[in-house]
């Protein structure tokens, strides 16, 4: 079957050089393979053998009389890694709350991104695509979501979904209270239900742009269904935004982990860049840094590469700027 | 012009309504009851109740048709005991006595601690907000701008380039380090502030300084990178050359020219700014103990004390639809044009 290339089909379709063009320069390469290397770092953690080399007992710091003291150690180079950035009050490698701290904010970052987006998808391309009032509730919905700060959305959600038990699924404790709802879902449903609106903007102003090219009205004069109009030529020409939004979002996520940890309602049984940053408020004035500076100086490098990263995307994908070049 | 305001105003409406649904959905529909939290988890069926009356929870959720009935009974006075009929007037007022319609008009229920109404609360703590926030948006923006028209104004150069990265790094950074690190620099390392506490009157002063000085220094990673691109827009726009042609110095080309036409940007930033003035500061006032609005919500989160989140939440949200109004009419006044579409 011979394909037809329609006049007005966005190259983003099929677009084999944007991976090679995004490596070509020195910044987007150095960004990819740092965004990269933190996700390998955080697949590192599920691996067994190293998360038994991670709870493996301290070895004692002898000091000359006789007593030894692991608390707050400063960064050295004994008993390479564990004390490699020294530990905390708890007598926690750093360097390991570090490690899996990648752990908890990709995590989050993840499930956060796929609701956020799934949602912002969903609600964005119905309401171009159908128009009518959908497109009126959707954009409603829009506004109401946008007129409360993200901030207070943020905490407002957290707030509420904390304390709410799943008792009434069934599910119960021994002695018969209900579940809680897990502090990690608490955040990921937070964060998803605050971050959809900005993505489902854009979804919408581009499909409602994408409505009027001719080789949508030529698949529809060819009798093509609906579904697969939108699933075959719509949405594949929405993925350039999808890309660059969960890169750009992925630091707002990261940090929001922060903030949420800061005000409570973080995770507070697996170690995370945020607890490491709000525990360091009262070690700095004791002069213990190195929790402070790891937590701080991961979140920052992963926050810079992401944003070079999403620029670079942005230049790369985005079909405007690239028909100029 | 008059007719865009309106239009602009009858299109809010639904959004504040929106806004008003969202919020009474969250707090009231979605959450667990209030009372139940704060009657604990082993609590009777009957205390959890009283603790609702007490809240002043056991109102209907939208509509009051049991309170319409006509005979209500007389508690004191000297015809105690009897009952008198209600008028059409207060018998319509009852059936509109639920807690959708208290959020509605700003009623909230008392906080859990100090068991004062939260609107009392926040009249209170308001002026020690704005007693940082307003100063702080002020200098960080002066200080934004001049600082982006310097930069726009020698594009390229080392100044600029360095500039750039000093805000994209500072954007990288969460908030909250910025903080602690400038609370240990500026007020345990180099004792040049107190680090923390809050005091009345003009002795403020000195408390209020680095969270001040934090805020300003904060704030202008964003801003300085937004301003830039706004006046480097305009630096490049065909007026600007005639004015340098023209033999126009650099300082008042900028300062005249590129300036004014930069404003409506600067304005729609600044009016959609102003209600997160209240209440944005949460991290600096839990960190540097100051008894304003963002630590009266920090608090509340911790004590789940339900009424402050809900109607710090509202409030905001309110204050933010009707400051985009009046951005919007702002910007007709700046811009003539834009009420002609």
């Amino acid at each position: 079957m011979t394909t037809i290339s329609y006049p007005d089909t966005p190259a983003a379709e099929s677009n084999p050089g944007a991976f090679r063009l995004l490596l070509s320069r020195p910044l987007p390469a150095i960004s990819f393979f740092l965004v990269c290397g933190y996700v390998l770092l955080a697949l590192l953690t599920l691996i067994p053998a190293f998360t038994r080399a991670a709870t493996d007992p301290l070895l004692q710091l002898d000091l000359p009389d006789g007593t030894s003291i692991t608390e707050y150690a400063p960064p050295s180079l004994r008993n390479f890694p564990s004390r490699l950035l020294g530990t905390d009050i708890q007598n926690r490698s750093v360097f390991y709350r570090t490690l899996y701290g990648t752990r908890t904010a990709l995590t989050i970052t993840l499930f956060a991104s796929a609701l956020s987006l799934g949602i912002g998808v969903v609600l964005g391309v119905s309401a171009g695509y159908f128009g009518g009032w959908l497109d009126e509730f959707v954009t409603w919905l829009v506004a109401t979501f946008s007129a409360v700060p993200d901030v207070l959305l943020l905490i407002s959600l957290g707030f509420i979904l904390k304390p709410i038990d799943l008792g009434f699924l069934g599910w119960r404790d021994a002695d018969g209270s209900g579940m809680p709802i897990p502090e990690l879902a608490v955040i990921i449903f937070a964060l998803g239900l605050t971050g959809w609106v900005g993505i489902c903007r854009l979804i919408r102003g581009e499909v409602l742009k994408l409505r009027s090219f001719d080789y949508v009205s030529a698949a529809k004069a060819l009798g093509l269904s609906e579904a697969r109009i939108l699933f075959r030529h719509v949405l594949p020409n929405t993925l350039h935004l999808v890309i660059i939004t969960f890169t750009l979002g992925a630091i707002g996520y990261v940090q929001a982990e922060v903030f949420l940890t800061f005000l409570g309602l973080g995770v507070s049984d697996a170690p995370s860049w945020g607890r490491m940053i709000d525990d360091a408020k009262l070690e700095l004035l004791r002069g213990v840094w190195w929790q402070f500076a790891s937590a701080t100086v991961a979140i920052g490098v992963l926050s810079l590469a992401l944003s070079l990263l999403g620029d670079a995307l942005r230049d790369v994908l985005d079909p405007k700027t690239r028909s100029r070049r | 012009m008059w007719a865009y305001i309106l239009r602009r105003t009858l299109l809010m409406i639904p959004t504040i309504f929106g806004v008003l649904l969202l919020t009474f959905a969250l707090f009231n529909l979605v959450a667990k009851d209030p009372a139940r939290v704060v009657a604990g988890r082993n609590a009777t069926p009957e205390v959890i109740e009283a603790t609702r009356a007490k809240m002043g929870l056991n109102k209907p959720a939208f509509f009051n048709p049991a309170a319409t009935t006509r005979p209500v009974a007389i508690t004191s006075g000297p015809l105690a005991g009897t009952t008198r009929d209600k008028s059409t007037l207060e018998r319509v007022g009852a059936f509109f006595d639920s807690r959708f319609f208290d959020l509605a008009r700003f009623k909230f229920p008392n906080s859990i601690r100090s068991d004062r109404p939260v609107m009392e609360i926040i009249r209170e703590k308001a002026p020690v907000s704005l007693a940082i926030q307003v100063p702080a948006f002020l200098i960080s923006l002066g200080a934004q701008l001049a600082i982006a028209l310097f930069v726009a104004s020698r594009r390229g150069s080392g100044i600029d380039v360095s500039v750039t990265l000093l805000c994209v790094a500072s954007l990288a950074v969460p908030s909250l380090s910025l903080y602690i690190a400038f609370q240990w620099l500026l007020g345990a390392k180099l004792q040049l502030f107190p680090v923390a506490g809050w005091e009345t009157g003009i002795y403020a002063i000195q408390y209020a300084a680095l969270p001040i000085v934090c805020a300003v220094f904060l704030s202008l990673g964003a801003g300085v990178r937004f301003y830039r691109t706004v006046v480097l827009e305009e630096v490049s726009a065909d007026y600007i050359r005639t004015a340098r042609a023209k033999g126009v110095s650099e300082v008042d080309t900028m300062l005249v020219h590129v300036l004014r036409n930069v404003m409506i940007p600067v304005v729609t930033n600044t009016v959609t700014a102003l209600p997160f003035l209240m209440f944005g500061a949460i991290i600096s006032e839990r960190l540097f103990q100051i008894p304003g609005l963002g630590g009266l919500l920090v608090e509340a989160v911790f004590n789940q004390d339900h009424g402050v989140v809900m109607a710090v939440t509202y409030i905001t949200a309110v204050f933010y639809c009707l400051a985009l109004l009046l951005s919007d009419i702002c910007y007709t006044l700046a811009d003539p044009r834009v009420s002609l579409r």
